[in-house]
């Protein structure tokens, strides 16, 4: 009872503080965004228009719903809450600090790959449910891409498991905390397994360079070129809080999650997962987009053998050194 | 003092008006107006939703034309229409305001209509620029859409042409201000001037306005017949299946190549006339000894009596199709020849000496309606494949009516 | 080597191709973020391979031809403005070039500087819009290519605020008239120009590091969309689509007007034909377009700048009876004007030959065989104008 309670009670304090941060990141990234591009971005609502997400929500509540006439009715209404959701459960097993955690699973990590995949579901449920073109080349290109990055995705995630023997997140932290950070030793295993995990991390959530899914310049808007009003702001919204749960994932296993020092814990990870989700807008908005057969051929040519490499490496390391 | 009870009044005649639903009275809506306290609430909820309403006005861009660079400076660093909240969102389903910013011709009209009917309500429409507004003076052409406000909605006219990118944000604060307005039911309905309902006419006066015929689309559909052949006229050029066959040529420069095919002085007002048996057969040679480029091909409409001094047929009806081609390099020459045809006879395609003569030849097909015999895909290119006419004949109205939209 | 590559056929049936009507018919355009203004292809996708590109244009035809019949001769330089929206300033000069022709007028020499050295400003300008929406086609409006885009069209302000000073409009400028030009250069306009031309060129790094020397871009551009010069000559493809494809061909050498017999030009090529040799031929113009136009401004004559006789009214310019063809090196390629005048104060019948047209009309033999991300990167890449296009 107790556990639950707890559960319940961190849950949705985590999901109330993870929608503001989705909302304050949606504005940062617009301001970020302007300032690479010797602009100026929002200013005109709220104080440096630090409102202007909030304008953006109450708009698009107010928009007429609109479900194209020959669309699949059922698909296309459920893939925008499965998409939120799935996007949104990742976070309850994230280490936010000691003890600011939602569920801590003995299978924290097989549990968010578990549910990172399910991910592409409702994407390409969209694509197929909105009865058009773009939507349709959108999903399919989405399917493909999903599926080949999960394959380096867990390779990687493997890495700081066969490391620190557990797959408790809490406790892949506290051995890091206890020994080193995974980046810093041992970092020939550690950088790599990062970088690949990051790459794959971004696919999976469809930002540039691998936004292929919803490339706007081609497919208008791929998946959401049908979608209206409240339902596009929740694929919107699982976008974000997708980048941002990745990043909180990719701190937590490779950068030594709530561990350093003066600071508390929570100050901590907070602060390493910003540093991660600017660094993907970084990127974002300054690179260009791969075309989808090049990003396949990233995949299996260089990630998922390197990943494999690692993994091995990482288990003769642990027997022989570690 | 006792009442009297009043007598009953004569029933007054019921005013024979529309109810438009302004004197609603509802039990219930009576029992929420007098509850205390809940007008303030919903007052202040509904300044939220326009507050919401007009700081994030997502633009879906009909750019068009010119208009719709001068939009694209307006997204740009400069001026930078992201601090009202606003970007552009490619599909209309997520976008709020329609910027129609350029011309908009008959052949795109019903596509804008269509997306502007995707997006969802509430939504606004803003006419950039002259073209969008009125047609501009492409107006009373046979293609353009007289000013879009005939058959969509619009809500803010930004004139210009372009518009600055300044005038283009102005006009976007003036929308936030309308949609504030009507919230709050002001009417936001334009109060003409009336300093300027007096200038109707053009400040440069129409300079052939006196050749407008009377009826328009009489005159247009004259345009469009493809006149007979006349028996009596002596043919230009013969059809393809009975072409003769020519001996190749066999000069080495255009000039040469000319006296071969019967030209021996080139004439002072246009390009050598060939005849059009040798047509093909010279485009050839060109090709082969360099004029590797082709540079255009432009029709001309000779009326009866017209057409260039001292040829067999300037008292006909008839067509001049001008080529021109081009060696590249170093001192680049260029070679033009000119071959005529009657209305309803074929001249043989070039594209298959030069590839891209196919789009060239059908769009003298489209807009003069000259026809190439051999052409693989003769189909129109500038106008709908439902267009009637041949604009570019000299008897078609430079002032034509486009159905529907005038 | 070229003559061994195996042409497209555009006009494959796609009955016979597929018997089954598996194919996916995607209309692309006309509204769409990357077609550059109003322009469909119909794409026969076999997964999302192209087959088959059918490409339909005339969404903005404007009629502009029949509206030259209409006019007079001096009113049609605003007119044609409107054609080449990028590049006015050259649509002008091909048009007033081909009245001068007829009416056999001489042009003051200051004019003609002053023609060459807007000209390459405008080429500037043109070209960087080119490289900025490639870079949104490649990138996305909500990406790295935005980036790139906002950092083009701030230096694009920089010479639109020099022709602002001199003729008084951002674009659209009605400055040339028959026989020279209609504003001289105000006070202190040779040191903003300066200072603009060192500024792009002191940024012009910037770009290259995000586009052509960008691996992404590299990638997504190289051995795409490969135009053969031969059938670009067919074509009639010019300008730096044509000169990507390994063809010296450049009318400000080749064929000189306005004032490019006095200095040399440049010509920039590029020898493999595809996208990326036609982007690396855009920014290298760029280079020679500022080195042309300091050149024109340092040895800018003094002198008169119109030398056409005064008008009280339109219909006093009478072009004499004539045929003429007149093309110049706009920066999309050779825009032409052919004329047939019949002696009174309007065009019998006046041909705009436009360059984007010609160079749309290769899409057919280039698309098959790529996906539909390759057909952004190739439509951007040839940077067509939809006003020039339809007219």
């Amino acid at each position: 009872m107790n556990e639950l309670i707890h559960g319940g009670l961190y849950g949705g304090m985590i999901v109330g503080v993870l929608m503001t941060t989705t909302a304050m990141a949606l504005w940062f990234e617009r301001k970020f965004a302007a300032r690479m591009q010797s602009r100026l971005g929002p200013t005109m609502v709220g104080p440096s228009g630090l409102l202007q997400p909030f304008a953006d929500v109450v708009k698009l509540l107010q928009k007429e719903d609109i479900v194209p006439f020959q669309a699949d009715r059922v698909l296309f209404n459920l893939a925008p809450p499965l998409g939120a959701i799935a996007a949104i459960s990742v976070a309850a097993v994230i280490p936010f600090s000691a003890d600011i955690i939602a569920a801590d699973l003995d299978v924290g990590v097989l549990y968010l790959l578990a549910i990172g995949a399910l991910g592409v579901l409702p994407v390409f449920i969209a694509g197929w449910g909105s009865n058009n073109k773009f939507a349709l080349l959108g999903g399919m290109r989405a399917l493909a891409q999903s599926v080949s990055y999960e394959v380096p995705l867990v390779l990687a995630a493997l890495v700081p498991v066969i490391l620190t023997g557990s797959m408790k997140l809490s406790a892949i932290v506290e051995f890091q905390a206890t020994h080193h950070w995974l980046v810093v030793w041992p970092f020939f295993l550690g950088v790599p397994a990062f970088i690949i995990f990051m790459l794959a991390m971004l696919a999976e959530a469809n930002r540039i360079p691998f936004d292929i899914p919803e490339a706007e310049s081609e497919l208008v808007a791929g998946i959401t070129t049908e979608y209206t009003g409240i339902k596009f702001a929740l694929f919107y919204m699982a976008e974000y809080v997708h980048t941002l749960v990745a990043s909180a994932v990719g701190a937590a296993l490779f950068l030594g999650g709530w561990d350093g020092p003066f600071a508390p814990g929570l100050g901590w990870m907070v602060a390493k997962t910003l540093a991660l989700f600017g660094f993907v807008y970084w990127l974002r908005w300054t690179l260009l987009r791969f075309r989808s057969d090049q990003l396949m051929a990233l995949c299996w040519r260089y990630l998922v053998p390197a990943g494999v490499v690692l993994v091995a490496a990482s288990a003769v390391w642990v027997v022989w050194v570690g | 003092m006792t009442h009297e009870p009043a007598a009953p009044a004569p029933a007054a005649p019921r005013p024979r008006t529309v109810d438009d639903g302004s004197n609603f009275r509802h039990p219930l809506y009576q029992v929420l107006l007098d509850t205390p306290g809940l007008t303030v609430g919903t007052a202040a909820v509904d300044d939220l939703l326009t507050w919401g309403l007009t700081n994030a006005m997502w633009i879906f861009p009909m750019a068009t034309s010119c208009c719709g660079i001068e939009f694209m400076a307006t997204m740009a660093s400069r001026v930078d229409i992201d601090r009202m909240g606003s970007f552009v969102r490619p599909t209309p389903r997520q976008a709020d305001v329609m910027v129609v910013a350029g011309t908009i011709t008959t052949k795109m009209a019903p596509r804008v209509l269509k997306l502007w009917e995707q997006m969802p309500e509430p939504k606004w429409c803003v006419a950039m620029g002259s073209c969008a507004i009125s047609g501009d003076f492409y107006r009373n052409l046979y293609s353009v859409v007289p000013g879009i406000d005939t058959f969509l909605p619009v809500d803010v006219y930004i004139p210009g042409c372009p518009p600055n990118p300044e005038a283009l944000m102005h006009g976007m604060l003036r929308l936030q201000e309308k949609i504030r307005g009507q919230r709050h039911g002001k009417d936001f309905a334009p109060k003409p001037d009336a300093a300027l309902l007096k200038i109707t006419q053009p400040s440069i006066p129409r300079l052939v306005e006196a050749n407008r015929p009377a009826d328009l689309s009489a005159a247009q559909e004259r345009a469009s017949d493809q006149p007979t052949v006349d028996e009596a006229t002596p043919a230009l050029v013969v059809a393809p299946e009975d072409a003769p066959e020519v001996a190749p040529l066999v000069a080495n420069d255009f000039e040469g190549l000319l006296k071969e095919v019967g030209v021996t002085e080139l004439p002072k007002d246009g390009p050598p006339l060939v005849p059009a048996a040798h047509h093909l057969e010279l485009a050839r040679r060109l090709k082969a000894l360099g004029y590797r480029q082709l540079v255009t091909i432009a029709a001309t409409h000779w009326l009866a009596g017209r057409g260039r001094k001292g040829a067999v047929a300037d008292e006909v009806e008839h067509f001049e199709i001008a080529f021109v081609v081009r060696t590249v390099g170093a001192g680049s020459r260029t070679a033009a020849w000119a071959v005529r045809v009657l209305p309803g006879q074929p001249l043989l395609t070039l594209s298959g000496v030069y590839a891209g003569a196919d789009w060239q030849e059908r769009e003298q097909f489209d807009l003069v309606g000259v026809k190439f015999a051999g052409h693989p895909d003769l189909r129109r290119i500038m106008q709908a494949e439902s267009a009637t006419s041949f604009p570019l004949r000299r008897d078609h109205p430079a002032d034509a009516p486009c159905a529907p939209w005038r | 080597m070229t003559a061994l590559l195996r042409r497209v056929d555009p006009y494959l049936k796609i009955e016979a191709y597929d018997p089954e009507a598996e194919l996916m018919l995607l209309h692309f355009g006309p509204q769409h973020p990357s077609t550059h203004g109003v322009f469909r292809m119909d794409l026969y996708l076999d997964g999302e391979l192209i087959v088959k590109a059918v490409p339909h244009c005339g969404y903005l035809h404007r009629a502009v031809e029949k509206l030259c019949e209409k006019l007079a001769y001096v009113q049609l330089t605003p007119i044609v403005d409107k054609n080449d929206y990028v590049a006015p300033m050259t649509n002008e000069l091909a048009l007033v070039m081909a009245f001068e022709a007829l009416l056999k007028q001489d042009v003051p020499r200051r004019a003609r500087w002053l023609r060459s050295l807007f000209a390459e400003l405008q080429r500037v300008a043109s070209h960087l819009l080119a490289i900025g929406t490639l870079a949104i086609d490649l990138g996305g409006a909500l990406g790295g290519g935005t980036t790139v885009f906002m950092h083009c069209f701030r230096e694009r302000e920089l010479i639109l605020d020099l022709f602002e000073a001199v003729t008084g409009s951002r674009f659209h400028y009605n400055t040339h008239t028959i026989g020279g030009n209609r504003h001289d250069l105000p006070e202190g306009w040779a040191k903003q120009a300066k200072d603009a031309i060192r500024v792009i060129r002191e940024r012009l790094p910037e770009y290259g590091a995000l586009t052509i020397e960008n691996r992404i871009f590299q990638q997504r551009m190289q051995k795409v969309g490969v135009l053969d010069g031969e059938l670009a000559l067919e074509l009639g493809v010019t300008g730096p689509n044509l000169r990507a494809s390994g063809v010296d061909h450049d009318l400000r050498r080749d064929a000189p007007y306005a004032a490019y017999d006095e200095v040399k030009v440049n010509v920039v090529t590029a020898q493999t034909g595809d996208c990326f040799a036609r982007a690396i031929v855009r920014v290298k113009e760029i280079e020679e377009s500022l080195r042309l136009a300091e050149c024109f401004l340092d040895g800018l004559p003094e002198g008169p700048i119109n030398g056409g006789k005064p008008t009280k009214m339109a219909v006093q310019t009478k072009v004499p009876v004539g045929q003429t063809y007149v093309g110049i090196e706009t920066p999309r390629g050779e825009l032409g004007t052919w004329l047939v005048a019949d002696g009174t104060h309007t065009p019998y019948r006046l041909k705009i030959r436009p360059a984007s047209l010609h160079s749309l009309s290769a899409l057919p033999y280039v698309l098959p065989g790529h996906t539909v991300s390759d057909a952004i990167a190739i439509l951007g890449s040839l940077d067509p104008i939809m006003g020039e296009v339809d007219r």
